[in-house]
């Protein structure tokens, strides 16, 4: 269903089901953007990326941007830009509420006007919470309140996920200076980035490494200090986590789910998933 | 055997009568007689088959208690009684269970109004 809401407090919020290609643009505030059905292709600058149903994009204001449809099947979207003055009050609020949580307070401090700029992951209460919002918009939801009561959850959630994803993880990392790791983890998010767009590709390390302007032993190195996993590893949970939600919600068949997701062979797609999920992929669908 | 009836304490039966149905919204299912002189209401808090009993004589409950609700959308939930003048004593929060949000009815029993959320479902 497609709708474009402009709320009392100029926050927007956009469902759309996309079929063709936009032209640059600059984005006019911050915004989170979410594709519930298909994927859509990001350019910005030099970097294509890529999002899919289990992962968002956020833009700053002022960012310009081209996006297209990815899939053969057109994409939704749902995306919500956020006013700059109700993203200032929440920061506040939620600054003054946390302070004494947060890791390193100076850091956000210091970052709190840019935000990265990069792909995250789109589970948790994030999902739960865009979910319960999208459901009240489609069937007609005019409380505004109510609306930005899930707006302001859906920042909390923001908020928590990149504390997660970023300050959480630069504490791993052992370098000395505060600022040399989150540098750092900015390009690992880089790679994560370039993974998630990439997945179902051949990538070869050094291709990696250079979208995140690393080495390739720096990038090996970091990459498991900051996520406990190697980039193959990775790389392999994210094909599995895809076509995991290729089984449940399409008709493709198990072979063409192996190869849409990047795994050369199906036998070592069955056992791999087998491992992982303690079920075969036949009955997984079955059971979906 | 099964769960059938809760017992809640209730301290103006009256007060709590009319903030269990005009504020959460729960009907009222029966008047059953328990004991000789122990009349209770059974209330029905939505499509389960436990009843709450409140009552202006019940021996059973004189100490106060905590009941969870379960929701599937929290945060809708908390708005619409919230909106209906229920004053919650936590926002909604995270928990390790999902979101959680929690309130008092006029005697002091605690409600907590709980929406479990899978973490490990994609």
């Amino acid at each position: 269903m497609d709708y474009a809401l402009t709320l009392r407090n100029n926050n927007k919020i956009y469902s759309r089901i996309n079929t063709r290609q936009h032209d640059l643009q600059c984005s006019a505030d911050f915004n989170i953007r979410f594709v519930m059905s298909g994927s859509e292709n990001y350019q910005l600058g030099k970097r294509q990326l890529y999002i899919h149903p289990d992962s968002f994009l956020i833009l700053n204001k002022g960012t310009q941007y081209a996006s297209s449809v990815a899939s053969n099947d057109p994409a939704r979207s749902f995306s919500i830009n956020f006013d700059q003055k109700f993203l200032d009050d929440f920061k506040n609020c939620w600054m003054h509420k946390h302070e004494n949580l947060l890791s390193q307070p100076d850091l956000i401090q210091k970052q709190e006007r840019e935000f990265n700029e990069t792909i995250y992951p789109f589970k948790g209460d994030i999902r739960y919470n865009i979910f319960h919002l999208k459901h009240h918009l489609d069937n007609n939801t005019q409380d505004e309140l109510l609306i930005n009561e899930y707006l302001h959850h859906c920042l909390i959630n923001y908020y928590r996920i990149y504390n997660d994803e970023i300050f959480k993880k630069a504490e791993r990392l052992s370098f000395l200076n505060n600022s040399t790791r989150v540098e750092i983890l900015r390009r690992l998010n880089l790679a994560k980035e370039y993974l998630y767009s990439y997945y179902n590709k051949n990538i070869s390390l050094e291709e990696l490494a250079a979208h995140a302007c690393l080495s390739v032993n720096h990038l090996l190195r970091t990459f498991k200090q900051a996520f406990n996993v190697t980039p193959h590893q990775f790389l392999v949970q994210l094909r599995l986590q895809r076509a995991q939600l290729l089984l449940k919600t399409t008709r493709y068949p198990i072979n063409e789910v192996v190869s849409m997701v990047g795994f050369e062979c199906p036998s070592s797609f069955i056992r791999l998933f087998r491992t992982h999920y303690k079920v075969t992929p036949l009955k997984y669908r079955q059971t979906a | 055997m099964k769960l059938k009836y809760v017992p809640v304490y209730a301290g103006d039966f009256e007060e709590q009568l009319k903030f269990y149905t005009e504020k959460l919204g729960f009907k009222v299912a029966d008047n059953v007689l328990f004991y000789e002189d122990a009349e209770c209401t059974l209330l029905e808090t939505g499509d389960y088959d436990v009843l709450l009993a409140i009552s202006k004589h019940n021996p059973h409950t004189d100490t106060k208690g905590c009941i969870i609700l379960n929701t599937d959308d929290c945060l809708n939930d908390h708005y619409r009684l919230r909106t209906a003048g229920v004053q919650f004593d936590t926002e909604p929060e995270y928990q390790p269970i999902g979101l959680v949000a929690e309130f008092s009815d006029p005697c002091g029993n605690k409600f907590v109004l709980l929406e479990e959320r899978n973490y490990n479902e994609l």
